[in-house]
């Protein structure tokens, strides 16, 4: 099986409005700033559950920031941050039962195998019951090779890390995945054991938003794209509306002079 | 390339806040010691030389008296203040400041400075000799546990290299800064220390210079080894923060566990009798002596002595044989304290050796030695202060008693005057030769110079064998 | 999520590292090591005790026996040392041993017991120069250098243990990446935090108070009460290492600059405060030199022999509950030698009180300092609790001092009065027996520096506490 016909050929979301707690996660008009420096200026966004919408944008564009907000780790200037139909202000525990957060290197402790971490990060997430047996059959899901679930996670390579990642969001059956640079260092085959991942996520209708600087990894994973400028929001399109050389025409115009890398 | 260096690292810490701050707190604490150590030996000198005078005074003044009661009335000693004990009090505080010299007995030394003092002082004694023992190894610590090691981590120390500058000149570059940044703060101290023994009480005397000089080199050697063992630490160690961690284990094993370890070791290994058992036994011996000390017997005295004149009654003795008798007796008591004294004192010199010889782990042991051999305030100096009024004391019994036997007669009531009294030498204590100090501390210089022999080598092997990053 | 799960997780992550488990590892050798130090040197003041009150009963065996013989006709062996003259039964030949105890805590805290005397000889001749002698045989250096005692471990060594553990529970985190994985799950940052600190004091508490509790109750400590007051101060003190250290880390910095910071105060507070502070006393509190009271003492004694049988009759005078036994000739010079004596005592004793009013004023003040640092108020509060600090023996000195009057009281009379003392009489002649302070007089001593050190650590606790609310996944 290859990577491109991984993505499943169904149809896509459609743009339909639909009330306002089906949307998984949903930026109004979110803004944040970093001192005098605008890092997300009035942000709309939605992910509605089986999405995987992809941010793109150069470095400081606010794709990060956008993650941040959404997990609380940072208090918007302005506007809200929505999660299953919750604001992050006032439920910032609440909302991250639904998240999972898997940031570009997902960092574990080194001295406790995968199994240890994923048994803690699950019980941190309440769901304690779960029993090691259990676990072990999602961090095989998840594809970690049976003989590295008791090795220390020191070990590991950052794909067998982000293994454990995908095991705790389904462990703690979030909605939602916020991603930040997932792919960023994998090698290709295991990039694309990522996506493949992804894609079974979805498939259970968990909305995912992905911030990532792969175009490719993009067009092929994601169902929808939002180009990112300056803490804006400057193009959104659905990935099966454009071809890949598309994309990356429709990337660099929104870059302007000025650009900003890949 | 070296000068470079080291111009570059001194530039680099006192620029350093931290660096600027702990000097500042540990230059500062180590003059405030010095001058409260200076102040506090000058107050204590004369302080002593008064006693001494009003004690020679009263025995001057005694009037008429039979001389054997002017012995049991005795004089009082004061142990006089080295002029660089104010660099290190040493176990002064701890063995006592006077002893009386009476008839019979031979008297401990009383009035422990420390016992007078409470706890809270006793956590914290410190005197300018523990800044140099154990603040000045950690500013050094502070100043160079990173030296090389953050280099590595920041990935200057690979471009350094890659420069062409040799490992070991790029060392002694790291030492030399660490050394100028202590010099910032050590020879002001150590001018300042000069001049106050120099301008104490009239100049000081060549040996008093002699020991000085010796102490700042033992001093000099102590810093020298923690400075390589530093940077043989900083080159090896996996990371800067195990650096520090490595080092200020060192630290805390050679200044705080290591000499109390050495306590123990050598209790264990020479044990002391406890007070009761040394007073016990030294009382059942004058009562019946003990192997072929015999306590005097003052029939067959004055039998030998009729023997030895020639004649047959005790009046026409030219000598009285209570005179005799007693000196025989104090004789007699001497050999007694002799026997366990000299027991007990032995028995402290081979503890100090374990000391010594731990001093292999800890060179702070070592320093601590010198350093309190070269003030005048370790136990060796103290037993010869000890063993110098015993003599005294010795000698003015003998004469007490001998004017006795020599100017009066059997039974007849004599009283002896001022002119006797006056008569006697006082007693001038003559502090040890540095040599003798040196031959004492023989052990602890040699150990002194292994550490710094090692360190030097440890650090050089470190800086040959260590990982670029 | 359970606190189970967190002491599970934190157990394992301690247990994985191996350069932690080697340091409690070490931890619990130097406490073990501590401990039986200070149950050897309670052995040994117990076994010196053993053999005073040997030798005492000896002493009055023979005593009784020669009494014995003389009342049957006997000669005193000699009459210099006439058992029936009370100058001579109330002599030092025949002293009353005045003996402290060890501490309560003895085992867990040597203190000052090594330096000052525990057991004095009382007779009718004690007076204001007996306090002045030493205390235990002991090399001049180890008293110096002091012994490895568990209070030494646990004021000098614990807080760096809990700065090991503590330093970086939230740098380290960060540092790690662990930090935003856990606060994507739905808990606060500062329960987390709460948990990891509280599994922290948990552990060396379990270590600190394990040994103390459990090593002193096998070495004979009997004194629960005193034990809680011993775990209560070692507790505050981790406590408040552990206070510091959430403070330091609030402050969002490195691990490395933690641990420098940490160390950095460890130091100031340990070692370097206490220093300044002893120095500070030094210069602003001297205590006033003995050296003076020899010459004093010297000048009364010399007056005193000149004087005696003016003494005599100014004594009777100050004491006419004395009058009516009135001197017989034969005693008369029994009767002056003692008018001397307290002649000389009653100088002695008014150069003492002045000396002793200043020493005091100078440890009061040198008392209020221990407040610079938790260090030295843990130290001062351990050994008082233990029985091994300064307050028990001066306790045992005004005791001691209660006694010798006692014996005056029992012997004086019968000096000026010319009585001759029997057999019978020497089982009367008072002995001593220390009155150990009230468990609410230790209380009393040790709640201000309890109270104190409380207030530090709530002063560096509660900014830390404070500030751990507003971390955040991002830094």
């Amino acid at each position: 099986m290859t990577g491109l016909t991984s993505v499943p050929e169904e149809p896509r979301p459609t743009e339909a409005p639909r009330p306002a707690d089906t949307y998984l996660l949903e930026a109004r008009a979110l803004s944040y700033r970093y001192g005098d420096h605008v890092a997300l200026d009035s942000l709309d966004l939605r992910v509605a559950p089986g999405e995987i919408y992809c941010l793109l944008g150069p470095n400081g564009a606010g794709k990060t920031t956008t993650i941040n907000l959404f997990l609380g780790f940072l208090e918007p200037a302005s506007g809200s941050a929505w999660v299953a139909g919750r604001d992050v202000a006032t439920a910032p525990l609440e909302t991250k039962q639904y998240l999972a957060y898997i940031p570009e290197q997902v960092m574990l402790y080194r001295n406790l195998t995968g199994l240890e971490n994923l048994e803690y990060f699950a019980a941190l997430a309440g769901k304690s019951s779960i029993g090691r047996a259990g676990l072990r059959e999602i961090l095989q899901d998840a594809g970690l090779q049976p003989d590295a679930v008791d090795r220390r996670v020191s070990g590991y390579s950052k794909g067998m890390r982000q293994k454990v990642g995908i095991a705790i969001a389904m462990a703690k059956e979030a909605t939602t995945l916020l991603l930040d640079e997932p792919t960023s260092g994998l090698d290709p085959k295991a990039s694309n054991e990522f996506s493949e991942l992804l894609g079974r996520m979805r498939e259970r209708g968990v909305a995912v938003l992905m911030a990532t600087h792969d175009l490719f990894r993009a067009k092929q994973t994601g169902t929808r794209v939002g180009i990112m400028r300056r803490g804006r929001l400057v193009a959104e399109r659905e990935t099966a509306e454009l071809a890949h050389a598309d994309l990356e025409r429709v990337y660099l115009e929104h870059m302007g002079s000025d650009g900003g890398t890949i | 390339m070296i000068l470079r260096t080291a111009r570059k690292e001194l530039t680099d810490t006192v620029r350093d806040g931290r660096f600027r701050w702990a000097a500042l707190l540990v230059g500062a604490l180590l003059l405030v010691a010095l001058g409260a150590g200076w102040m506090h030996v000058q107050e204590a000198r004369a302080q002593h030389e008064t006693a001494r005078a009003t004690a020679r005074e009263h025995w001057d003044s005694q009037g008429e008296k039979n001389p054997h009661s002017a012995a049991h009335y005795g004089i009082y000693a004061f142990k006089p203040r080295l002029p660089l004990s104010f660099v290190d009090q040493g176990v002064d505080p701890y063995t006592g400041t006077s002893v009386w010299l009476e008839a019979h007995r031979q008297n401990d030394f009383v009035l422990r400075a420390a016992q007078d003092a409470s706890a809270v002082q006793r956590f914290a004694s410190i005197t300018a000799a523990g800044v140099l023992q154990q603040l000045i190894p950690l500013l050094i610590i502070l100043l160079s546990f990173g030296a090389l090691a953050f280099e590595r981590e920041q990935g200057t120390l690979r471009q350094i290299l890659a420069l062409g500058v040799p490992r070991k000149h790029l060392a002694w570059g790291k030492a030399l800064g660490t050394a100028g940044a202590l010099a910032l703060l050590l020879v002001p101290a150590a001018a300042l220390g000069a001049a106050a023994v120099v301008g104490a009480g009239g100049g000081a005397s060549g040996a008093t210079l002699g020991r000085a000089a010796i102490l700042t080199l033992a001093y000099f050697g102590y810093f020298s080894v923690w400075v390589a063992l530093s940077l043989a630490v900083s080159a090896k160690a996996s990371s800067a923060r195990t650096a520090l961690v490595v080092l200020l284990a060192v630290w805390s094993v050679n200044g705080l566990v290591a000499p109390r370890v050495a306590v123990d070791l050598s209790k264990s290994l020479y044990p002391t009798p406890s007070a009761f058992e040394f007073a016990h036994t030294v009382e059942r011996e004058m009562a019946n002596g003990v192997d072929d000390i015999r306590p005097p017997d003052r029939e067959a005295i004055t039998a030998r002595l009729l023997e030895e004149h020639g004649v047959e009654r005790v009046d026409d003795l030219p000598v009285n044989p209570s005179g005799i008798t007693l000196q025989e007796s104090e004789e007699f008591g001497n050999r007694i304290y002799d026997r366990n004294y000299e027991a007990l004192w032995d028995a402290f010199e081979r503890q100090s050796r374990v000391h010594d010889a731990l001093a292999v782990l800890a060179p702070g042991l070592a320093v601590r030695a010198l350093s309190m051999g070269l003030a005048g305030t370790d136990v060796e100096q103290h037993r010869h202060f000890a063993s110098a009024a015993e003599d005294y004391r010795r000698d003015l019994m003998r004469a007490m008693n001998m004017d006795l036997a020599l100017n009066s007669r059997a039974g007849e009531t004599y009283l002896a005057d001022d002119e006797l009294w006056e008569s006697q030498p006082p007693f001038d204590y003559e502090a040890p030769s540095l040599a003798w100090v040196l031959g004492n501390r023989r052990l602890s210089a040699l150990v002194l110079l292994f550490w710094v022999v090692g360190a030097a080598a440890a650090a050089a092997f470190g800086v040959r064998r260590m990982e670029v990053g | 999520m359970r606190f189970r799960h967190h002491v599970r997780h934190e157990w394992r992550l301690l247990r994985a590292d191996r350069l932690l488990t080697a340091t409690l590892g070490l931890f619990a050798v130097l406490f073990l090591y501590a401990l039986l130090n200070g149950s050897a040197w309670v052995r040994f003041q117990e076994d010196t005790l053993g053999a005073l009150a040997e030798a005492r009963d000896e002493r009055d065996a023979r005593t009784r026996a020669e009494l014995r013989r003389i009342a049957s006709g006997g000669q005193p062996s000699s009459p210099f040392r006439d058992p029936r003259a009370p100058n001579v039964l109330g002599s030092q030949r025949n002293s009353r041993p005045a003996a402290l105890p060890p501490g309560p805590l003895a085992t867990l805290a040597i203190g000052q017991s090594d330096l000052l005397p525990f057991y004095y000889d009382v007779s009718i001749y004690t007076n204001d120069q007996t306090f002045l002698q030493n205390g235990e045989v002991e090399n001049p250096l180890h008293l110096l250098v002091g012994r490895f005692d568990l209070a030494f471990v646990l004021v000098y060594l614990l807080p760096l243990l809990v700065l090991a553990l503590s330093y970086n529970v939230l740098s380290g985190e960060r540092e790690r990446g662990t930090l935003p994985m856990t606060l994507a799950q739905p808990v606060s940052a500062r329960s987390t935090l709460g948990v990891k600190l509280v599994f922290r004091v948990i552990v060396v508490l379990f270590l600190a108070l394990g040994v103390s509790v459990v090593g002193g109750l096998a070495t004979g400590v009997r004194d629960v009460g005193r034990l809680a007051l011993w775990s209560t101060i070692v507790t505050s003190y981790a406590i408040f290492w552990l206070g510091l250290a959430t403070w330091v880390n609030s402050r969002g910095r490195s691990s490395a600059w933690n641990a420098t910071v940490l160390v950095g105060a460890w130091l100031l507070l340990v070692v370097v405060f206490p220093a300044a502070v002893n120095v500070a006393a030094g210069l602003l509190h001297p205590l006033p030199s003995r050296v003076e009271m020899i010459t004093v003492q010297r000048e009364a004694s010399n007056e005193a022999v000149n004087r005696r049988s003016e003494l005599l009759a100014r004594y009777l005078e100050d004491h006419p509950e004395m009058s009516g036994a009135v001197v017989s000739e034969a005693s008369s010079s029994a009767a002056l030698a003692w008018a001397a004596t307290e002649e000389v005592n009653r100088r002695l004793g008014e150069v003492v009180e002045r000396y002793q009013g200043r020493l005091e004023e100078q440890r009061r003040l040198i008392g209020t300092y221990r407040y610079a640092s938790p260090a030295l108020l843990a130290h001062d509060a351990l050994l008082e609790t233990a029985g091994t600090g300064d307050g028990r023996f001066s306790r045992f000195e005004a005791q001691v001092r209660g006694f010798a009057q006692e014996l005056k009281d029992f012997f004086v009379p019968a000096i000026l009065a010319g009585d001759r003392m029997t057999e019978a009489v020497v089982a009367d002649i008072p002995s001593f027996r220390y009155r150990e302070a009230g468990f609410q007089t230790v209380v009393g001593r040790i709640v201000p520096a309890l109270a104190a050190l409380l207030a530090m650590t709530l002063l560096v606790s509660v900014p830390g506490w404070r500030a751990m609310r507003d971390v955040r996944g991002t830094s």
